[in-house]
């Protein structure tokens, strides 16, 4: 016992607080006296002073001597704050990191836990090949530790290490042990060494044989899965997604153990939960049991709907996707997707795409309360939405599919442009003609809808969106004799001709050939000129460049008259769908961000982002230009080649190159390398366009019919 | 969508708000002295038009946060973490887990927020930038942005993480704030390194982070227990039991049952319920020694019976009876005359981690072990056509270019014993609307002009009664020529205490600590209140 004198004096010393001292030599000097004070209060308070600047962007690298100077005390929260520091500049200036590599060894065998942790945690982030030399020890030793926080941080750092230097890792065989802590007793543990594994496969699978090892630990991850937090759960659950079971029994049994997690309360693990089952239940014989479980997920997707809006627009995302898997799952809760008034507007539009997929179109009392729910909908402000809503009243019209109720779709519509809104024509332009392609026998009712945009006197102005415009300008093509001064609306077209968008371009082009017998003056003449010298689009311009000829050749009146009598065809329905191999990916990866975007990775695409994760983010600007402009030199240089050949396949490999050139930009837009398919898979429909477009444009018959009937599907994909 | 540009609103300029008290001031005034002559309406001075193409000094600009609020933004990852505040375009504070990302992606998030925004009204929670997804949450004037590149990041874990970490600062921070963060940054950075490593989260209990993240309490601990020296994670936090310490004491043991009950509901003018739901929560305040084990019963048939495929019903209700029959000491029971009546049937269940899932999923028994303090156990759903609780009969009319009247007829249809308290009903009226008169038997009515609405409070509504208002407004004789827009609807919020709409009882609370047997107390309340969303349209 030191005598009373002593240990005031000691404790006077410890708690005693110095002013900094204002000196001239600016503030690190300030910080630096600070820094080696000897009273341990102040020198704290310097180290809290510093980690500020530190935070507010100042580069206080030079004082790094001095905070060392202080890591090896006691007192844990000093220690703390000292870490912290260096693992800042553990990033940007590693080699002053050397200096601290003792402390780290040492610290690793600290008896408090907690400084066993932060000390490995610190030493697998720095990439330093020199301190990485002293790794294996503390690792190996914190991986076999007594304590299980130290374990679960341990497992963590492992794929850290691999990040930084893979062939060290592997070296230090580390791996090995990270598989048999899959093998732990702490299911928080087993769920931090799958994550890490996770990781480590993702960056390179040949390292480690990860389905492998989660087949052979199912049933640790079954039993460890009631035991654990929230987010092990999370992690657990996502590596049985990935599990694919041996028989239906096996199956079976994965479904019943994990569906009581379909009532936890946080929505990411209810999210993973419906993943894993989902992935199951295609084992699974339709049946009672079947029915049961799609009910109980059923309830687990409504419930999402009263999480945070980020949370639902997540849910609403999934449902999609879900949805057309199993289309029956949610029929009876149509109601919980209605609109609250308070909703983001991302989640409202969401909320409209489930409302009009999960609609019975077998139930007219159902469809009939959507009709007026979306009505009300429709007299919202928020143009976004409005637009949607009326775009929603013909998909519904379309899929209830009966005249009578058409017929009262079309009234609503018709009363929605007559209230005077500028800003929806253009969406019920485009909503009345997919009802007239819908039914395009039914006399008065394109009567009725060509009287009414007649009435509009210059369209041009008064419609902005390319789509809108194709539509009114194939209305004028397919009914000319319901509009009274269809020379003038032409003409107006006719002028704005090169500031319009392809679209537009071509349908006007299609119109004006089909009606050229009727049009008045040169409009021929001066479209199929402009259309050829004075766009820069191929598509146009060789379109342009058939009908040109066709028109030219020596009795083609018969030629002629087939393509001016072309039809769009009917459509069936005007709601996206995903084609069933992008349906089953997406299915694999439920709550991930690909399913947001509905654009699912495939393993090609995993590698490549390794890549370019190497190549560094920060270029990717420059990169992306150049790999643009490479692209567009190379399609350029094919149509050199082929220009002089003026073939049709010139324009179907002109589609294709575009369509490539797109998809880049989409996929650059992720983060990921290009692959042909991706881009069009996200709307299924585009990807027919893009197909029967091609095929238009090699059998010149069938040109006007296809192109026009795809515009709008077309403009999903440019 | 093109440009569209909706019609700046219009708004009343501030002098508005003097209004309403030059009048009651003269009403006074008239009051007292009768031969005063009554204050004629046109007395007051017609307001200005305001000039709505000079936005700096629209009110509607000023008030929307977008337009110049400082936002902050804060931080997470998969990779990353930050705080920055969009006017100065700086993070608070940023904290990367990985380093796929590059350093400087977050300074641009400013800037994509801002063109985003600027492109179309549709402002997803997640943005793709150059192949680096930026997933937000917005807390006041605070950004939460957590940055990743892999397309196979599990959003829905991140956003729920978010919301987490928001909760948890609250609770250390208070109020979660640019000022706040900024004074306990290293606190922040310790949570931050606790609760997620390498994009990975890993501890987000409160109770249980307290325990370990050192600063500002520390020093206090360490000053009353010099001995043990160092904070260290308790060995709790691995366990299977990871929400609750070991050791905690109590002189009274009790624990507090709150059922809240809120109704969402979606009614036309008519009085057609569009659709209803009952949101239903059990909150529980554990004040308890030790580990305690609790046992919950409540009248839901659904528990008992729902999944058990009909063919056993019996065997599980007649556990339930024995055990509340049973009801020892620690017990709640609630009259049980009208038992089999009473089972109403819950859907969509979600329980808080601490319930045995798997014992719910196989034996329909609710136990679990309680963390301390107040938490949420469960929340239900209910999805039955329900009548409206307060429903007003609400006519409109609107005089072009003169007045609006209002007539609202608000009636309590519950029981007559109950009472809804602290009743609001919120009424739209036309942003230029102004000059408001009233005439009401009951309670008070404001005009809120800020949020174009007038706001009628009843104190107390007991069952059955029903109460009128009406309202005048004049609108301004000069305008657009269109007609008056105020497509809102009629938002009304209240509380019924002792009440559940669904009519769920707890029947017991069976309170069992092995080790200390101690006495304990279960208390039990209900209350029913409006949900985010019980409005009446107004077509």
């Amino acid at each position: 016992m030191a005598p009373l004198d002593k240990k005031i004096k000691k404790f006077l010393k410890n708690s005693i607080r110095i002013a900094p001292k204002i000196s001239d030599k600016g503030e690190l000097a300030e910080l630096r006296t600070g820094l080696v004070s000897q009273y341990p209060q102040t020198r704290k308070d310097a180290i809290k002073q510093t980690i500020k600047q530190m935070t507010l962007g100042k580069d206080v690298s030079t004082l790094f001597p001095d905070v060392l100077k202080n890591i090896a005390t006691n007192d844990i929260e000093q220690k703390k704050l000292v870490y912290l520091y260096v693992m800042n500049y553990a990033e940007t200036h590693p080699e002053l990191c050397i200096l601290v590599v003792n402390t780290f060894v040492t610290d690793a065998q600290d008896p408090n836990p907690l400084i066993r942790c932060m000390a490995i945690r610190t030493m697998s982030m720095i990439r330093v090949d020199k301190i990485l030399e002293y790794i294996e020890t503390p690792l190996r030793k914190t991986l076999q530790d007594d304590n299980p926080y130290v374990r679960k941080t341990a497992v963590i750092c492992v794929a850290k290490l691999f990040q930084v230097n893979k062939i060290l890792c592997i070296e230090l065989g580390v791996l090995e042990d990270l598989s048999y802590s899959l093998s732990d007793e702490n299911p928080m543990v087993i769920a931090n060494a799958i994550a890490s594994l996770n990781e480590i496969y993702s960056l390179d699978e040949t390292a480690v044989k990860l389905p492998e090892l989660i087949s052979r630990h199912v049933d640790k991850f079954l039993n460890a899965l009631n035991e654990c937090t929230e987010w092990a759960r999370i992690t657990i659950l996502t590596a049985l997604s990935e599990y694919q079971a041996k028989d239906t029994m096996d199956a079976n049994n994965i479904i019943t153990r994990v569906k009581a997690h379909l009532q936890h309360v946080n929505p990411a693990v209810v999210l993973a939960t419906i993943k894993v089952i989902i992935k199951n239940m295609n084992y699974m014989d339709a049946g009672q049991q079947t029915e049961l479980i799609q009910k109980k997920i059923s309830s687990a997707l409504v419930s999402l709907m009263s999480t945070p809006p980020e949370l639902q627009y997540v849910a609403l995302k999934n449902i999609r996707i879900i949805l057309e898997k199993y289309p029956e799952i949610l029929t009876k809760e149509l109601r919980i997707f209605y609109i609250k008034f308070n909703d983001p507007l991302y989640v409202k539009l969401e909320k409209v795409e489930i409302l009009i997929r999960l609609v019975d179109p077998s139930n007219l009392k159902q469809c009939t309360l959507l009709l007026n729910e979306l009505k009300e909908y429709s007299m919202e402000f928020e143009p976004e939405f409005v637009s949607r809503c009326i775009l929603g009243l013909s998909q519904l019209g379309i899929k209830y599919s009966n005249e009578k109720f058409i017929q009262k779709v079309l009234d609503i519509l018709i009363e929605l442009v007559e209230s005077g809104q500028n800003s929806i024509n253009d969406g019920c332009c485009i909503a009345m003609c997919n009802l007239l392609r819908h039914c395009p026998t039914n006399a008065s009712m394109s009567k009725s809808i060509c009287s009414l945009l007649n009435s509009w006197s210059s369209p041009v102005t008064l419609l902005q969106q390319d789509s809108a415009k194709c539509n009114y300008i194939w209305l004028m093509g397919e009914y000319p004799q319901y509009f009274s001064t269809l020379g003038d609306k032409i003409n107006e077209f006719v002028e704005n001709f090169t500031g319009e968008s392809t679209l537009t371009q071509t349908s006007l082009l299609i119109t004006v050939v089909k009606l050229h017998n009727t049009l008045e003056g040169s409009v021929l003449q001066n479209v199929l000129e402009l259309a050829t010298h004075e766009t820069s689009e191929v598509d146009v311009r060789d379109m342009a460049m058939i009908y040109w000829r066709c028109l030219s050749i020596d009795d083609s009146s018969a030629l002629v008259s087939q393509l001016c009598n072309l039809h769009a065809p009917v459509i069936d329905s005007t709601i996206d769908k995903f084609t069933p191999e992008v349906l089953e990916k997406l299915l694999g990866q439920l709550g991930t961000i690909s399913s947001i975007y509905f654009t699912p990775m495939d393993d090609s695409m995993r590698k490549k982002l390794q890549h370019q994760n190497i190549i560094k983010g920060k270029h990717l600007d420059e990169l992306q230009d150049l790999a643009k402009n490479e692209l567009e030199n190379k399609t350029n240089d094919d149509i050199l080649l082929d220009f002089d050949s003026e073939s049709v396949n010139t324009a179907a490999n002109q589609t294709q190159n575009n369509n490539l050139l797109g998809d880049l930009d989409d996929l650059f837009d992720f983060g990921t390398s290009s692959s042909t398919t991706n881009g069009n898979s996200s709307t299924g429909s585009a990807a027919e366009g893009i197909s029967q477009l091609s095929l238009g444009n090699n059998n010149s018959d069938k040109t006007s019919g296809t192109a026009d009937s795809n515009t709008q599907d077309l403009l999903n994909l440019f | 969508m093109p440009p569209n540009k909706l019609e700046s609103r219009k708004v009343i300029t501030d002098s508005v708000y003097l209004r309403p008290w030059i009048k009651q001031m003269a009403k006074d005034c008239y009051r007292q002295n009768k031969e005063i002559a009554r204050p004629i309406r046109n007395a007051v001075p017609k307001l200005k038009n305001v000039d709505h193409n000079n936005l700096g000094s629209n009110t509607a600009i000023l008030r929307n946060k977008r337009h110049f609020m400082r936002i902050t933004k804060f931080y997470k990852v998969e990779n990353y973490v930050i705080h920055a505040s969009i006017r100065d375009c700086k993070p608070i504070l940023s904290r990367r887990y990985k380093d796929d990302v590059p350093l400087n992606a977050i300074d641009k998030f400013q800037k994509i927020l801002l063109d985003t925004e600027e492109e179309s009204s549709v402002v997803p929670p997640c943005i793709t930038h150059n192949g680096i997804q930026y997933l937000f949450v917005q807390h006041n004037d605070i950004y939460i942005v957590a940055l990743a590149t892999s397309l196979a990041t599990n959003i829905a874990e991140i956003f729920t993480f978010m919301h987490k970490m928001m909760d948890i600062l609250s609770d250390y921070l208070k109020t979660v704030e640019e000022e706040s963060i900024r004074d306990n940054f290293v606190i922040v950075y310790e949570l931050l390194d606790e609760m997620m490593d390498f994009g990975i989260p890993q501890v987000t209990e409160t109770k249980m982070l307290k325990k370990y993240i050192t600063q500002k309490s520390f020093k206090l601990v360490r000053a009353a227990k010099k001995k043990r020296n160092a904070a260290r994670p308790p060995s709790e936090l691995t366990n299977s039991v990871s929400w609750r310490a070991e050791g905690i004491k109590y002189k009274k043991n009790e624990a507090f049952l709150d059922i809240i009950e809120s109704i969402n509901m979606l009614i036309t003018q008519k009085g057609k319920v569009l659709r209803s739901e009952i949101l239903g929560s059990v909150k529980v305040k554990s004040r308890l020694s030790g580990m305690p084990d609790l046992k919950l019963g409540i009248n839901d048939r659904g528990i008992f019976t729902k999944y058990l495929d009909g063919n056993n019903i019996g065997v599980p209700m007649d556990e339930s009876e024995i055990s509340s029959s049973k009801g020892n000491e620690s017990s709640i029971t609630s009259g049980g005359s009208s038992k089999n009546k009473t089972n109403i049937e819950l859907e969509d269940l979600k329980f808080h981690q601490c319930v045995r899932l798997s014992k719910f999923e196989n034996e329909k028994i609710i136990t679990f072990i309680p963390p301390d303090g107040d938490f949420e156990l469960m929340n239900y759903r209910l999805n039955t056509m329900i009548k409206p609780l307060i429903w007003c009969d609400m006519k409109v009319k609107v005089h072009s270019k003169s007045r609006i009247e209002i007539f609202c007829n608000a009636k309590a249809q519950i029981k007559k014993k109950s009472v809804a308290t602290n009743v609001e009903i919120i009424i739209p009226v036309p942003d230029d609307a102004d000059s408001p008169t009233f005439r009401y038997s009951h309670g008070k009515i404001k005009y809120v002009p800020e949020q174009s609405a007038i706001v009628w409070k009843i104190h107390t509504f007991p069952g059955g009664k029903e109460y009128a208002m009406s309202a005048e407004l004049q609108l301004p004789s000069i305008n657009d020529g269109e007609e008056p827009k105020f497509k809102r609807p009629v938002q009304v919020k209240f509380q019924i205490p002792y009440f559940t709409t669904s009519g769920i009882q707890v029947r017991y609370l069976k309170i069992n600590e092995p080790k200390l047997q101690y006495k304990s107390y279960p208390w039990v309340r209900y209350i029913t209140q409006n949900g985010d969303d019980y409005t009446i349209r107004l077509s």
